[in-house]
């Protein structure tokens, strides 16, 4: 099963397994990961689902969309270069394995 | 990891952040809200049953009433509303976070009724086809480069004829109503309504949502409305085929879905367009208008508008309570529900819920940030939410008490607020001088 690690601030690190196909988003919501809120549920519409993605993972990403980018806009978290919705990246068999690090703050 | 910040775009509701971390700290704390519920004992008790809630007392004050309900059980049986009311954080949550079990395509449905079967009663993926027709027109980019100049000269329009009208006007009916209304009207694109026709649709198409107490007239009263409507839409649809803009009518001209599915999606958009950044805005100005020390520092620091307004939704949620309907027995919250069990999903109870909020009576811009659940949460997230906080915490607002510094509630006329399904300022006489 394809793996997520995601980073707190705190330097804390969780991974967890998901089936392929997997939103980080979900991926974060259904194991209870502190710090992603996931308001709406996918509809790249609420930026509660902030991630900093690590660079080496960064090339297999599909781009950012131009919804996800007037998000990206609007993080509670100070947007970068690394910056993604978690909600519109998937753990896939070309991104088996994934390493983002979450914002101090979501909301 | 490049931490280099993007600052070639900022968001166009809440303003460049500081890039002082410090400063960023000092204006406002996060702190994570806690979601995680504990497993719950099956096969789970008996709803406790709440045969002293009134319709009455809900709509004059709730808030004791959720309170005295939270500390007995996060779900409650409640026969003057027929249906059990969930009232805490976690189990409204659950309910947002599991679609499978609880279906917002509830049977013998007051919204279906009122307003037609629109996305709000639907589930995906039928729900999904019916929200992606509703395109750009409401996401921040299109409200940035369209809709906020039209909302400023709406606003300056409004707060005019208030300011026109004279000290002792009320801030709802006066101000709040026509100013969302014109806005709503022009963001839907009805070149052949009035915002006095937005009002009173909404209102009355609300009213048989609301229609707990299945009164005849209300019924009646929201079906000429809805006929009204689909007169309008049937119109500007035909418009638009030739005549494309950046409205929501104009977008669904040239979508294929059903008239039936536009016609009642219109309507719920009518009603939660209007009516919801109405309360919102009134209720802020209200609350920030009984402490002083928040009306300060909102006036001292800009960017607490947005602060203010998100507050405020979680302090009074516009939408109190929203249904949905078991698809099968499960457990909420260690209660047990049959399959087919009608829920309210108190939004209203949820997001004063002492678990997560502290002191959650109080109205208080400085508590740490938390996720409130008052736009609702997962696919069926409120797709107004930024076009409320454009017009109201980024419009509205920093207008309102930049040109009435002196603005107070009128202490010789009375004040009100009503209302649990939704809820709001209903009266709210101010002066200026």
């Amino acid at each position: 099963m394809p793996t997520v690690t995601f980073v707190q601030s705190t330097g804390e690190s969780i991974e967890v397994a998901v089936a392929e196909g997997t939103s980080l988003m979900r991926a974060a919501v259904t194991n209870g990961i502190d710090g992603i809120v996931g308001e709406c549920g996918g509809q790249a519409m609420c930026a509660t689902c902030h991630v900093f993605v690590r660079p080496e993972y960064a090339g297999a990403l599909p781009p950012v969309s131009d919804d996800e980018d007037e998000m990206l806009d609007c993080t509670t978290s100070e947007r970068t270069e690394a910056s993604r919705l978690g909600c519109q990246v998937k753990v896939s068999a070309e991104l088996p394995s994934i390493v983002v690090d979450v914002p101090a703050d979501q909301v | 990891m490049s931490n280099q910040p993007n600052t070639a775009t900022g968001c166009p509701f809440t303003g460049e952040l500081p890039s002082d971390p410090a400063e960023l700290a000092a204006l406002m704390s996060t702190v994570p809200a806690t979601h995680a519920t504990d497993a719950p004992p099956a096969p789970g008790i008996e709803a406790p049953v709440a045969d002293w809630v009134t319709i009455e007392d809900l709509v004059r004050d709730p808030f004791p009433i959720y309170r005295r309900m939270r500390e007995e059980a996060p779900v409650h049986w409640v026969p003057a509303v027929n249906r059990y009311m969930v009232t805490s954080y976690a189990a409204c949550h659950e309910i947002e976070q599991d679609e499978a079990t609880y279906s917002a395509d509830e049977r013998n449905s007051l919204m279906k009724r009122s307003m037609g079967h629109s996305m709000l009663r639907k589930d995906n993926p039928k729900h999904q086809v019916d929200r992606d027709a509703y395109g750009a027109t409401l996401r921040p980019g299109t409200i940035k480069k369209h809709w906020n100049a039209i909302f400023e000269a709406n606003n300056e329009r409004y707060l005019g004829e208030l300011l026109a009208k004279g000290p002792g006007s009320d801030f709802v009916w006066d101000y709040a109503a026509p100013y969302t209304g014109e806005n709503l009207r022009m963001v839907m694109g009805f070149k052949n309504a009035t915002q006095q026709d937005l009002q009173r649709w909404s209102q009355t198409l609300i009213d048989g949502t609301g229609n707990y107490a299945d009164d005849p007239e209300v019924w009646a009263t929201a079906a000429a409305s809805s006929d009204e409507v689909d007169t309008a839409v049937d119109e500007m649809l035909s418009h638009y085929v030739g005549n494309p803009d950046h409205s929501l009518l104009s977008g669904l001209a040239s979508m294929p879905i059903p008239l039936e599915a536009i016609r009642a999606n219109i309507k719920m958009t009518i009603g939660g367009g209007l009516n919801e950044p109405r309360d919102v805005l009134a209720t802020t100005v209200w609350a920030l208008l009984n402490n002083p020390e928040q009306l300060a520092a909102v006036k001292a620091e800009p960017r607490l508008h947005s602060v203010a307004f998100e507050e405020s939704v979680r302090w009074v949620a516009p939408i109190g309570m929203y249904p949905r309907e078991t698809t099968r027995d499960t457990v909420l919250g260690g209660v047990a529900l049959p399959k087919g069990a009608r829920l309210g999903v108190v939004l209203g109870a949820a997001n004063r819920d002492p678990d997560v909020f502290e002191d959650p009576e109080a109205f208080n811009i400085f508590r740490p940030k938390k996720a409130h659940l008052g736009f609702g949460g997962g696919v069926h997230f409120c797709a107004g939410t930024w076009i409320a906080r454009a017009q109201v915490a980024q419009v509205a607002m920093p207008s309102v008490f930049e040109k009435l510094p002196h603005l107070r509630l009128d202490p010789s006329s009375e004040t009100t607020d009503a209302g649990w399904v939704f809820r709001g300022m209903t009266r709210m006489p101010v002066l200026w001088g």
